[in-house]
């Protein structure tokens, strides 16, 4: 559809992530960041900007900027400055934001996303610290705007990418990407619906061979979802507007997740004048060495390792991989059952069956009702042959309703496949003996009644044979 | 560097001062002597030197991750003209 839309044009997208440190305190303050608290609840005199307050810098967020830049492959810059961002907002006390301007924490890196036509490596301009504003609630009374100070002040990381996109479908995956790597890192919980990690996305539009066109910013996008969503839609609009002989207004818009449209947000004569300039409160931010090499030693595996790892040892298909690793905790569980076990019976079980009860309740992998142990001793009983793969289905949910363990509900339920040759063949013998007629028609060439033998020696064992044996011995004795 | 009346109004504006006509002249007769004294600066030559953000030699001074603020609701909202249920209540803004 997206293909369609856009035939005989480009798409360049540059994506700004605004990603929440996963520290206990904020940037520059000692406020608590916990997530819905009271209103006004976690604000402390530097946050509320009362004067003659100093802010001192968190020395674990310095060290979640490192990281992550560690983790996007990107340049450690020993000297930054933390510059002070000036606009007029009612959920900005301080009348400026501490941010980083023309030196920050990182510079260049890349990250490797997967597409349609394979790898493509997208650019990371730079990130840099920042501290979050306030929140404003516009609905809870006709004539004024209520303000919570909660979120001032708490660290941010801003991640500008290069224009390296050109689909929606790129967009996202370059913000799945990010997310993932972060959360490997643990320097940012990805929480999008919480607001620990929202995207802004610059789309333009042009004609292949001609020169870039004009961009809009679309701001504030919470989910994958809505990322696709609002680059779609903007694409269509700026297109639209070019073929009618309009020109596209580089503006700031807004998503309207109801209605699915972007709208202008500020006008053009109010463009912003930020004035940026060294917060004078605050010296350069200086990185020896040593300890950025402490740091890197300590980088855990990340997802393109694990990645190919999983396809090496376990020899997995690239894509089967992908999504295993897409997830930290996906990964983890994937490990811990795998460990001695089918790989490609294990990866069914994971990515398939486990998933999609998981997706069915609403749940993440963390929750899982079914933990990686209980799933291993499932995944025990098909391997050897106790249950087939139809009654491990039956036991799986019941496991997720029950919270029991495999063997107690086989146990209970009887289920237990019978893979006794013995024990088939005399079933066997007693269904073909006493359907004679029918065996006289298959062998004269009625080959659909093969099905009615196996139904009916699976009936005779209530479901417990093992299908593959009842399939073998019936074509056995049946050519004989 | 010259600071007319233009730069004035837009800077009163980007900082939502409002600048009565009457002050114009004298505000920017006293901002464009303020600038002339500072670009005294422009006199020597600094292109061997490194921009410095900062005239203290010293390192930043950082502190450890805890949480020491408690619950400051309160005295937050004490000096807030408006509010209610713990909210900051400005005037509508729109955007």
């Amino acid at each position: 559809m997206v293909a369609q839309m856009i035939e005989g044009w480009n798409l360049v997208i540059g994506i700004e992530i605004h990603a929440q440190v996963s520290s206990k305190s904020k940037l520059f303050s000692s406020s608590p960041t916990d997530f819905g608290s009271k209103p006004n609840s976690q604000v402390s005199l530097i946050d509320a900007a009362m004067p003659g307050m100093l802010p001192v810098i968190n020395k674990f967020c310095i060290e979640q900027a490192v990281k992550s830049g560690i983790g996007l492959n990107a340049k450690i810059n020993k000297k930054s400055i933390f510059d002070r961002k000036n606009y007029f907002y009612q959920d900005l006390p301080q009348g400026y934001q501490i941010s980083q301007y023309k030196d920050p924490i990182v510079g260049e890196g890349f990250v490797e996303i997967e597409t349609e036509n394979g790898q493509k490596k997208i650019g990371v301009e730079r990130l840099h610290l920042e501290q979050d504003a306030g929140k404003s609630l516009h609905d809870q009374d006709p004539n004024f705007t209520f303000v919570d100070l909660n979120r001032s002040g708490i660290a941010l990381m801003e991640i500008v990418s290069k224009p390296d996109m050109n689909s929606p479908e790129e967009a996202v995956e370059y913000v799945r990407k990010v997310r993932s790597i972060l959360r490997y890192l643990g320097t940012c919980d990805g929480n999008m619906e919480q607001g620990s990690l929202r995207a802004d996305v610059n789309v333009s539009v042009n004609k292949p061979g001609n020169e870039l066109g004009t961009r809009c910013e679309i701001k504030n996008l919470n989910s994958f979802k809505f990322i696709h969503a609002a680059i779609v839609y903007e694409a269509k609009r700026q297109i639209k507007l070019i073929e009618q002989g309009d020109s596209v207004n580089q503006e700031t818009r807004l998503f309207n997740t109801q209605s699915g449209e972007t709208r202008s947000m500020r006008s053009k004569e109010d463009a912003h004048d930020y004035r940026y300039f060294p917060d004078p409160d605050l010296l350069p931010l200086t990185l020896d060495d040593d300890w950025i090499k402490g740091l890197q030693d300590s980088i855990p595996e990340l997802p393109d390792q694990i990645k190919e790892r999983l396809i090496n040892e376990y020899s997995l298909s690239s894509y089967d991989a992908n999504i295993i690793v897409s997830d930290k905790a996906t990964s983890e569980y994937f490990e811990d059952v795998v460990n001695n076990r089918n790989p490609k019976l294990v990866t069914t079980w994971v990515t398939g069956e486990l998933f999609s009860i998981l997706n069915k309740k609403n749940l993440i992998i963390e929750d899982s009702p079914i933990t990686s142990k209980k799933l291993g001793e499932l995944v025990d009983n098909i391997e050897n042959g106790k249950i087939s793969n139809r009654q491990a289905k039956e036991v799986l949910e019941e496991m997720c309703e029950s919270g029991k363990g495999a063997l107690e509900i086989i146990d209970e339920k009887g289920l237990s496949q019978i893979s006794d040759e013995k024990e088939i063949e005399s079933l066997v013998d007693n269904v073909l003996n006493s359907n004679p007629e029918n065996v006289k028609k298959y062998k004269n060439g009625k080959d659909k009644l093969f099905g009615f033998f196996v139904g009916e020696a699976m009936k005779l064992s209530k479901g417990k044979a093992n299908p593959k044996i009842v399939n073998d011995l019936i074509k056995k004795k049946l050519s004989q | 560097m010259e600071f007319d009346k233009k730069s004035l109004l837009k800077l009163g504006k980007l900082a939502r001062i409002s600048i009565s006509d009457d002050k114009l002249n004298s505000l920017s007769k006293d901002l464009n002597s303020i600038l002339e004294f500072v670009d005294q600066l422009k006199e020597i030559k600094t292109n061997q030197v490194d921009p410095t953000s900062n005239s203290l030699n010293q390192k930043l001074e950082v502190r450890d991750d805890k949480v020491i603020t408690k619950n400051n609701a309160e005295d937050i909202l004490e000096n807030a003209p408006e509010k209610e249920m713990d909210f900051f209540v400005v005037p509508k803004v729109i955007e």
